[in-house]
């Protein structure tokens, strides 16, 4: 495989012992995590809002909720069954002595002296698949790229590319499109807010000019952002050789209540987030989440990107006469 | 005045397609798939370029321009593919209907606009 790309991973760090803080600090810093810590009380409220999360740091006697560590536990495994919990424990590094009803809901537990054992669980939770790294430029590229296009005065900001074990849906209209390739198949899939795309759409920011803009309006939006990345994901990572049209599938399961989708696979996803951003500020920043679920089949070694011959490189959006 | 027939899937290509020829003095109608597009073709002898996508429901932009040239008999109309598709058998095909030209997406009007007007005024 080409070089891999080197990812990182957001992790919430439920912690109010100030002298394990540095320990568990270091150990992120060291694994590519990225420790996010929330105000005391709103352990429940960053993970409604925090759609892109790796993993959960606890310690047992955690109290930031006021309550039983054990039993906050408890109820974020029961909305967010997907997210690998690691407990902090005073003296034993196992989950031995837990009650039953405990158990199951902790992937790990470790101590301040044997926090780096952690390490493999972590590659194999969070960061099992590797990415190549000329992948995962390209994909910043044609999307950033794609944006500038279909959207007019903005900025495109783009974060260090993560992966998540999260299933949560972000904002209420995302897009889905399968990519099918000898190295790859799986979907890639859009994410972000009505109202603010609803406003840009309202403003002239957008190729369709409607106010007052409705939802159908924005699903145009996002149709043809999805087309032209999938369009230039193809051109640039996907080759001629036929695909067996015959492989498996598996059924997409989408809960409303819940926001929840699942690809019928635990593995990580591949993330990336682009923040649209009026340089005079007079609009509100628009953010749009990019996965990429590989759940059908990944080849990382078969990757290579395709090459341009000379007779074909016309740029986009030129004529070529035939 | 000579009509363009702009055909996508996308409001959002279609709008921004159609407006673009439209400010630059052409007169446009849109389609939204192939099979909306040959209909859109039979309806009006003035039509005389297509920018059609490839990739739509019901019927793709490629399978409408080998219909345009077989079943309509019209070999006459100018066909522009304007589409994320890049790949030589895509082309190769396009070719064989008989189509003009190949853009690949995102639309830049400047780029093209003199040579669409060519085209659609014969």
């Amino acid at each position: 495989m080409q070089e891999a790309a080197q990812l990182v991973s957001k992790v919430l760090v439920l912690n109010d012992d100030a002298e394990v803080r540095g320990h568990i600090k270091a150990f992120c810093d060291a694994h590519h995590l990225i420790p996010v810590k929330p105000q005391a009380g709103a352990a429940l409220t960053v993970l409604k809002s925090n759609v892109d999360l790796g993993a959960i740091f606890m310690q047992e006697t955690y109290t930031g909720e006021g309550g039983n560590a054990l039993e906050l536990a408890r109820a974020i495994h029961a909305i967010r069954p997907e997210l690998p919990i690691f407990l902090r424990r005073e003296a034993a590094s196992h989950l031995d002595d837990l009650p039953d009803l405990y158990r199951g809901i902790f992937t790990a537990a470790y101590t301040t002296s044997t926090i780096d054992e952690l390490a493999p669980l972590i590659d194999k939770n969070i960061f099992s698949f590797q990415y190549p790294n000329a992948l995962v430029r390209g994909i910043t590229e044609i999307t950033k790229n794609t944006l500038e296009t279909q959207f007019k005065g903005v900025e495109v900001r783009t974060e260090a590319p993560y992966m998540v074990r999260d299933r949560i849906i972000y904002g209420e209209l995302f897009t889905l499109i399968p990519l099918e390739s000898t190295w790859c198949r799986g979907y890639m899939m859009l994410q972000t807010e009505e109202g603010p795309l609803i406003k840009y759409v309202e403003d002239g920011r957008t190729h369709i000019s409607r106010d007052p803009a409705n939802f159908r309006d924005i699903n145009h939006v996002m149709g043809e952002v999805t087309n032209l990345i999938w369009g230039a994901f193809k051109n640039r990572f996907i080759s001629n050789e036929p695909v067996d049209w015959r492989q498996s599938q598996v059924p997409l399961i989408v809960n409303h209540e819940h926001r929840y989708i699942s690809f019928g696979s635990e593995d990580p996803q591949l993330c990336f987030r682009y923040t649209l951003v009026d340089p005079n500020g007079e609009a509100t920043p628009l953010v749009l989440y990019q996965r990429f679920v590989f759940n059908l089949s990944w080849a990382p070694e078969k990757f290579k990107e395709n090459e341009v011959l000379t007779e074909d490189l016309f740029e986009s959006g030129e004529l070529e006469l035939f | 005045m000579a009509q363009v027939l702009v055909v996508d899937d996308s409001a959002t290509v279609r709008n921004e397609v159609g407006d673009f020829l439209k400010k630059n003095g052409l007169d446009v109608v849109t389609a939204v798939d192939g099979r909306d597009g040959l209909d859109k073709l039979k309806a009006d002898a003035r039509i005389k370029l297509v920018v059609s996508d490839v990739n739509m429901p019901n019927m793709d932009g490629l399978t409408m321009a080998e219909k345009i040239r077989g079943e309509l008999r019209n070999s006459t109309v100018n066909i522009i593919m304007l589409t994320t598709e890049n790949t030589p058998i895509m082309k190769e095909r396009g070719k064989a209907a008989g189509i003009k030209g190949w853009i690949v997406k995102p639309f830049k009007g400047e780029a093209v606009i003199a040579t669409f007007k060519k085209l659609a005024e014969g």
